[in-house]
Parts: C-alpha cells; structure tokens; sequence
C-alpha cells in the first residue's frame, strides 16, 4: 500500500463560462496516509472548493488528482462515487443527516451502499455509535437531534466504512467550545487509532493549531504548506515540511477496541 | 434492496401525501374497473337481449322457399363446429290469424319442443298455460293473447299461406320480453309444420345454431360455407343483419376506451406531478446519498419504486373501489328492472390493476431522470 493517499498538483477550478471566477489556482500538494491536516483560510478564500475537488464532489478545471495512486481528475461520475464510499468520509458543517433516517440507519447508510455483507453491517455501524457514545440515541430519528449529537452522527457515519480519509468542513462551525472540542478530540482519536487521515477545512486557527500540518489557502492560492509539531501523533506520521511550532494536549480516550 | 428500502422510508414519513397519491390513483382505476365492466356487461346484456334466444347461424336453401335437406352428412359438419352449442331445424312459414273480422299476421316456427327450446327457451319463458306442441296445439306470444283476449284452451283459427284454414288450440302463452315478438310469432309441433310446408321428414326450412361465443358467428358461418355438405345452400349470421346493432357497440366500445384513457392520462399527470414535487423536495437527501457514494441510477430507482409501491397500493385500492361500486349497482339493480346486472369482468379488472401499476412507474420517470442527473456538488455547495 502506497504511504501516498493523495496527489494534488496545480490543481484548479474556475467557474462561469462568460464571466469567469477563479476559485483555486495552481495548487500543489501531496497527503499521506494517517495525516491529520488542515486547510485554513478566509471565507471565500477557496478552501471548500478544494475540500470538495479533493472529496471528488466537484471535478477540477485544472491540475491532476490522484487518490490512492488512482488518476481520478477525469473519472466518470460513478468511478468517482463508488471512490468516495470506499475511500472518503465526510463530515460537513451542517451534518447532511438524513432526515427521515434513525441514527442508526444514517450510520449504516455508507455501508449498505457499499453493498457491506449484513455480517459486518450492524456490528460496524454500533462499534461507530459506540465510539461516539450515541448507543442510546441509535433509534431516535436524525431530527430530533441537538446540533452536537448530530455532528457525532455524522462523525460515526463517516467512519462506517473505514475511510482512509476523512474530509471535513467546518465541522465544529456550529458547535459550542465543548461540543468543537470533544468533536476535535474524537477527530485526534480516530486519526491515531484507525490511521485515518484527517482533512479538516477551518477559518479557526487555534483549531488548526491542533492538526499535524496546515494548508493555508488565499485567493484561490496555497500560501503556504507547514507542519505543525503536533506532540500527540503516536505513529509518527505527522509530515514535516516545515517545522513544529506549536502543541496541543488532548486526553487520550481510553477503552476503545476496534474491530478489523 | 437499498433503493426500495429508502423508497419506503420516504414514503413512510410523508403519509398524507402518499395516501393522497395512491388515493389518486384509486378513484382513477376505480372507474376505470366499474366503467369497463359496465360496458361490457352491457353490451353482453344488449346482445343476449337481441340475439340470445334465436340462432346466431342460419342455414337454409339458397333459394326462398325451398327447403333443406337435414341429412345426417348435414348434421356431422354441423355438430363438428366446437363453437356451437345447439342445432335446431325448424319449419316455419307466414300465416295469419283470423277470428270475427280481425286478422293478425304471424310467423309461425314449427319444431320439436326440446329441441326449439334450447334456443327460444319456450318451457321456461310461459307465462300461462302448459309448453306442449302435439297435434293442432299452437304457442302463442304474451302481447297477441292480450290483444284478441286468448287464453290457454281458446280456439286460434290460422289462415295457411295456401289459403286454407285450419283451427288450432292455444296451448299456452309466452314472453319474450319483446312486444315484436309476443305479437308476431307463435310455435306449432313439427308435423304440422311439415304438411302445411309440405315437407318430407327430412326437409326443414333452415336449421338453426347457436354458439358459444356469439361473435365467432362470422367464422362458423365461413367455415361452414365452405364444408362440401353445404353446397347448394345459404349460410347467415346474426352480425351480418345486425349491422346498426353491431356500430351501437362499437361506438360505445370506442367512447368508453376514450373515457378510460383520458382517466389514465389523468391518473398519470396526476401522479407525475406529485412524484416531482417529491422529487424536489427530496433533492437534498439525494444529494446526500450521491456525495456517499450512491450511484445515479440507484437513485432514480428510489422514485420508480415509490411509484411502484403507490401504483400497487393505489391500483389494489382501485379494484376494491370499482368492485364495490359494482356490488353498489348491483344491489340498486335488484329493485330496479330497468338496469342491468354488471357482471365484474376479472380479465379486464386485472389488465386495469395492471395498467394502473405501470402507468404509475411510467409517470417516475421524470423525477427518476431528474434524480439520476443530480450532481452532489449542487446540494453540498449550497446547503
């Protein structure tokens, strides 16, 4: 299995034919597995655009993107979704529950469209809920939810499948400090106990402050790419193309055991 | 199935606008099922009315007047047809019954009882007197008896076409239901047929048949033209006199297709409007689905299923709705002479349940497109 999750290079997209916007231009950069990464930037400043090219939710204008060693900038719709269910998790600020669905069936949902073996479904989706304490809310409806409980929905459905990445937008831009924090913690957790890579669009910076590595976007541009000495990376994979410059403590969670 | 599954789910949580879809559809095959088996049974009742009690196939002498030879070679052709169900020869003539100054012309059929009877059910439609046809006993209609005050017993003197008369006694009297043939026709035995016609044993004047399907008399009469047995002779069919009778049914036949297609018309635009609107509303969970990787045309499944399910609830409904208003109708009719008895017609209630069901999954289709061609990036970008 390659280390290399994903390979961006002068990536962009413009959109409009007759009055042309430029969202993201020429952007460069490699992801490896277990990364945990974050985009910052100004609203607007194209982090979401790049976040969705990535997440193959939106085809690029320019550039080349590789996700698992596979070229995917020009595959056709179903290629790109069947990748996504198996390869990518989402996690959006405003959760994208369905609504007419239990908690428990929003989890199963990536697993059944990935057509899972009914063995494996269950047992899966109810270690996810597990792990983000929902087990008692597993039969409640997804709208009956507080905003917390639905982004930890949402965080157990992205891990259903067992994603090599996780790409999240604002996931805490609606949350309360506690809710951002447990969620962050959650992130943290995953990222070094399943070996989840993390790609966590933010325009909080002491959020970013709390990833490996930020990309910092402005203008449709990659400012800049530097590493961030996380002190809690326990395999080491955290990328250093620049140097520490800042630690955050997370209590790590204890009790957890994960399924193959 | 995931399709199927969500397909259910959404129908689930939104209960009154699928009860008000599949309702929809109910009342849409609901007449159509009442509609078409009013039709059909009442055109049954219009042709067994008409030509349920007289031979639907008529043999006779390519000439008028002559008579035709009942020889067994005759009778095999005939008995081999499996469309029919009944030969009956007959004598009959044209006679005219006079007493005290009034006459009344009459056509008088002359045959064995048990054999006249399987077509003009003479034993079961008397309404006085005995069925009995020996010698000098003449059957006469309900409408001539009343007009000349007959009675079973009364004298009924008859002017023979040679001119001669001969004094019958009338035997009994019967209802066709039909004031034509109550005042026009009357019934003798065979032998008295014959010497009036002066006939040998074997000679009749047309030998008529009845058939299992009535429509299949065009078929039997051809067949039975080209038999060698029948050379020499004339073969006719009811549909061939019934012309007007025949364009009556076909124009109600065609107002009533017309009718039960611009219900389904209805139906669909009816369900298609709401699937989209479905549709639309459900734009942001399909999109949700599509960003997790669920493939286009997995999700346009979701509406034909949703479709599917109404159309078969919906359609279900609409039998039980057309055969209750069937039972309605029928029980009205039971204190009503002048209606009909609808008969529920099963083919054409099952090809209405069906056409219902895929009249539903053809008006998915456009939701089902719609969906497929959804891009996630529309619903995540602008949530």
């Amino acid at each position: 299995m390659p280390d290399r999750l994903l390979e961006v290079s002068g990536l962009g997209k413009t959109y409009g034919d007759v009055v042309r916007t430029v969202a993201l231009q020429d952007v460069t950069f490699d992801l490896q597995r277990g990364e945990f990464v974050s985009v910052i930037g100004q609203s607007g400043s194209g982090k979401s655009t790049l976040l969705n090219l990535i997440g193959l939710l939106d085809t690029p204008t320019a550039g080349r993107i590789a996700l698992a060693g596979e070229d995917v900038t020009a595959a056709s719709r179903g290629r790109r979704g069947a990748l996504r269910n198996e390869l990518i998790g989402f996690v959006f600020q405003f959760h994208h529950l369905l609504p007419e669905f239990s908690v428990l069936d929003n989890v199963l949902m990536p697993g059944r469209i990935a057509g899972l073996r009914a063995s494996l479904l269950l047992p899966r989706a109810e270690e996810a809920l597990g792990l983000l304490g929902l087990e008692e809310l597993r039969d409640k409806s997804a709208n009956d939810l507080s905003g917390g409980q639905k982004q930890r929905v949402a965080i157990a459905r992205a891990l259903m499948n067992r994603p090599a990445l996780i790409l999240a937008d604002e996931p805490t831009g609606n949350l309360d400090s506690e809710n951002t924090k447990a969620v962050y913690e959650l992130f943290r957790r995953f990222n070094r106990e399943l070996g989840t890579a993390f790609v966590i669009v933010t325009h909080d910076r002491s959020v970013a402050q709390q990833t490996d590595r930020i990309l910092e976007v402005q203008d449709g541009r990659l400012l800049q790419d530097v590493a961030n000495g996380y002190l809690g990376a326990a395999d080491g994979s955290a990328a250093g193309t620049a140097s520490a410059s800042s630690a955050a403590t997370i209590s790590p969670v204890s009790g957890m055991s994960l399924m193959p | 199935m995931l399709s199927l599954s969500i397909a259910t789910r959404f129908l689930r949580k939104s209960p009154v606008q699928s009860i008000l879809i599949a309702a929809g559809i109910a009342v849409g095959i609901g007449v159509q099922v009442f509609l078409g088996s009013l039709i059909i049974s009442l055109q049954s009742s219009l042709v067994q009315q008409t030509i349920g009690h007289s031979p639907q196939v008529v043999v006779a002498a390519a000439s008028d007047g002559r008579p035709v030879a009942y020889t067994a070679a005759l009778r095999r052709v005939l008995t081999a047809q499996p469309q029919i169900t009944t030969v009956v020869p007959q004598r009959s003539f044209s006679a005219i019954y006079r007493s005290g100054g009034v006459s009344a012309p009459l056509q008088v059929v002359g045959g064995d009882l048990a054999r006249l009877d399987t077509i003009y059910d003479l034993s079961g439609r008397l309404s006085a007197g005995s069925a009995r046809l020996g010698p000098g006993a003449i059957l006469i209609g309900k409408d001539l008896a009343a007009r000349y005050g007959l009675a079973p017993g009364s004298r009924f003197p008859l002017v023979l076409p040679d001119g001669t008369t001969t004094d019958l006694t009338v035997a009994g009297v019967f209802d066709f239901g039909s004031t034509a043939a109550n005042a026009g026709t009357a019934f003798v035995g065979s032998s008295l047929a014959a010497s009036v016609l002066r006939y040998g044993p074997d000679q009749y004047s047309s030998i008529g048949a009845q058939l299992h399907s009535v429509f299949a008399s065009k078929t039997v009469a051809a067949s039975l033209a080209a038999a060698p047995a029948l050379h020499g002779l004339k073969v006719s069919e009811w549909q061939a006199q019934n012309a007007d009778l025949l364009s009556a049914l076909k124009s109600q036949s065609a107002s009533s297709y017309m009718i039960q297609f611009f219900v389904l018309v209805a139906v669909a635009l009816g369900i298609a409007s709401t699937l989209a609107i479905s549709a639309v509303q459900k734009t942001r969970q399909v999109g949700i689905l599509k960003a997790m990787g669920m493939r286009d045309g997995e999700t346009g499944r979701i509406f034909l299923w949703q479709a599917l399910l109404l159309g078969l609830a919906g359609a279900a409904a609409g039998v039980a709705v057309g055969l209750g208003l069937i039972g309605v109708f029928t029980l009205v009719g039971r204190h009503n002479a002048a209606l009909f008895p609808i008969h529920p017609q099963v083919s054409f209630t099952l090809l209405s349940f069906l056409v219902g069901v895929l009249v539903a999954a053809a008006s998915s289709l456009i939701s089902a497109r719609r969906t497929s061609r959804l891009d996630p990036i529309e619903v995540i970008q602008n949530a």
